[in-house]
């Protein structure tokens, strides 16, 4: 469903991404593997178009996306939740979610959005009236991940969802993730929790400084030799 | 009128130094209208509100967005600039003469409990009431009042569900200029005019919105009831002339002492 080629992406004179390739079937969990500073964010707000690309291709079903601007990208399907969760914090949590929905496609079923999203996580069907940056960073992870699902995306882009959260608390988003999943989403997952992303991944790619340098299946990257030495310290 | 700065301030981050200009021309073309087509004074926000919208849209894609991302000074000046060609093309359309409209809805007051009362001046008041209400039921429950509250609090990620940043930013300056033009519509009933009119009352705006908080409709309305009371306890203790000095001070203070404004530095204590 997703088709990036040969992208290349700089922030000014500093090139971030080189040549990378990748592809993301529908229904699959792919996920993005890499250290600090590869690139793997660069590589999802490319895709949600909103860094610019310098040079390669995105194909979403057919329709290519590397122009378009980035309103379209959601309206065609991609939801992308950022690092850091950029929730509004001084709106309410349902403003929020509201938010979500803002693509024309999805306002013609808010109401069902809502019910599923708040079944995902009853939590924040409890804080819908709170202000949104009161909440704790699990709470908050929980709203910009239903936000995300609000606009009903065919392809969900989730940046280190995991990112200062208690382990228990990072168990249970990586069980949703699952969840979401099978619910009929597709996910491009980008992770440092090596380990736990693996777990609930259909493939994986590699990103290191720029470049995709690896990928495969679960079980390939599993059984990587780079992998067990570079992030699963084995 | 001050909603309209604040408005402006929040989603584009700039300080709209042309609004005194807009609130002069929405009281010239008020009184103009008057005079020439015998247009009721009450109906003319029917046309202003609409043409300043365009007006500001305009303005804000041909101008504003080129300078949007530089320097604060930069905006400034443009927007200053716009302010004094505004003022200069009325001296040369209506001259420096000081302009006033008179009817008999001007003259008119109401007798309440004894006190008389100034039907032009209760119009005002319910207007600027009505108005606010307005905004706020449009920011808080429409998708594009949201959006352009997203926008103001974080753009980018207004952008990654899907609001088009640039159409809103443009939205959002034509409502800003059509409430000057609207306010200056209204005040035209109070006040005579000279195309230097609106500067003491922008800088009345400032310390409103300032007080208020950069970016908060409500705190723009807490905003202006601190301004008058303070005025009013002023004008008890000094000469009415210095009236106008009180906002410079109230501005002074408050942007030492609460930089976030009333309803910001709140909402800080709520959040501890
Ligand atoms: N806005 C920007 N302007 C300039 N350089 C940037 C910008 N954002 C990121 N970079 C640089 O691009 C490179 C890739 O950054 P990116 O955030 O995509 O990496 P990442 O893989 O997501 O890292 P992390 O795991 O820390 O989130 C880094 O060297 C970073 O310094
Ligand atoms: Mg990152």
């Amino acid at each position: 469903m997703l088709e990036v080629n040969a992208l290349a992406v700089a922030y000014g004179d500093v090139q971030v991404l080189w040549d990378v390739s990748l592809r993301v079937e529908q229904g699959e969990i792919v996920t993005l593997l890499g250290a600090n500073g590869a690139g793997k964010t660069t590589l999802l707000c490319a895709i949600s178009r909103t860094v610019p690309v310098r040079g390669g291709t995105i194909v979403l079903s057919g329709e290519r996306i590397d122009r378009a601007p980035s309103a379209r990208v959601v309206e065609l399907g991609i939801a992308h939740v950022p690092e850091g969760r950029r929730l509004w914090p001084d709106m309410s949590v349902e403003d929020n979610l509201l938010l979500g929905s803002y693509p024309r496609r999805a306002r013609a079923d808010v109401r069902g959005s809502l019910e599923y999203v708040f079944g995902l996580f009853p939590r924040v069907a409890e804080r819908r009236a709170q202000i949104a940056g009161t909440l704790s960073g699990g709470e908050q992870q929980m709203v910009a991940i239903a936000r995300g699902l609000m606009s009903k995306p065919s392809l969900l882009m989730l940046d280190e969802p995991s990112l200062g959260l208690a382990p228990i608390i990072v168990t249970e988003l990586f069980e949703t993730i699952r969840r979401i999943n099978a619910a009929g989403t597709t996910v491009l997952l980008v992770e440092q929790n090596v380990l736990q992303a693996l777990e609930i991944a259909t493939r994986g790619y590699v990103v290191e400084t720029g470049r995709v340098v690896s990928s495969g299946t679960r079980a390939e990257l599993l059984a990587s030799d780079e992998i067990k030495k570079a992030y699963l310290g084995l | 009128m001050s909603y309209g700065l604040a408005l402006i301030y929040g989603v584009l981050k700039i300080i709209n130094l042309a609004n005194a200009g807009f609130l002069m021309l929405g009281a010239y073309v008020t009184w103009w209208l008057f005079t020439a087509y015998h247009v009721d004074p009450l109906l003319a926000p029917l046309v202003i509100i609409p043409v300043f919208f365009l007006i500001g849209v305009g303005l804000e894609r041909t101008l504003v967005r080129r300078v949007l991302g530089s320097e604060p000074i930069i905006s400034l000046l443009l927007l200053f600039g716009v302010w004094l060609v505004l003022q200069n093309l009325a001296y040369v359309i209506w001259t420096g003469d000081t302009r006033s409209i008179e009817n008999s809805f001007i003259e008119s007051t109401v007798k309440l409990g004894g006190l008389q009362l100034s039907i032009p001046r209760l119009y005002v008041f319910a207007m600027g009431v009505l108005s606010l209400i307005a905004l706020q039921l449009f920011l808080t429950r429409t998708y594009l009042g949201r959006a352009i509250r997203a926008t103001a609090q974080d753009r980018d990620a207004a952008r990654l569900v899907g609001v088009d940043v640039d159409r809103v930013m443009g939205i959002a300056f034509g409502i800003g200029i059509a409430l000057a033009g609207f306010g200056g519509s209204l005040l035209s009933l109070l006040f005579s005019f000279t195309p230097d009119f609106g500067r003491v009352l922008s800088l009345k705006s400032f310390c409103i919105v300032v007080l208020g908080g950069l970016d908060s409709i409500v705190g723009v309305a807490f905003g202006s009831v601190a301004l008058a009371i303070a005025e009013a306890f002023g004008v008890r203790y000094m000469p009415a002339s210095m009236q106008d000095l009180i906002s410079f001070v109230v501005l002074v203070v408050v942007l030492v002492a609460l930089p976030k404004g009333i309803v910001g530095t709140l909402r800080s204590l709520r959040r501890g």
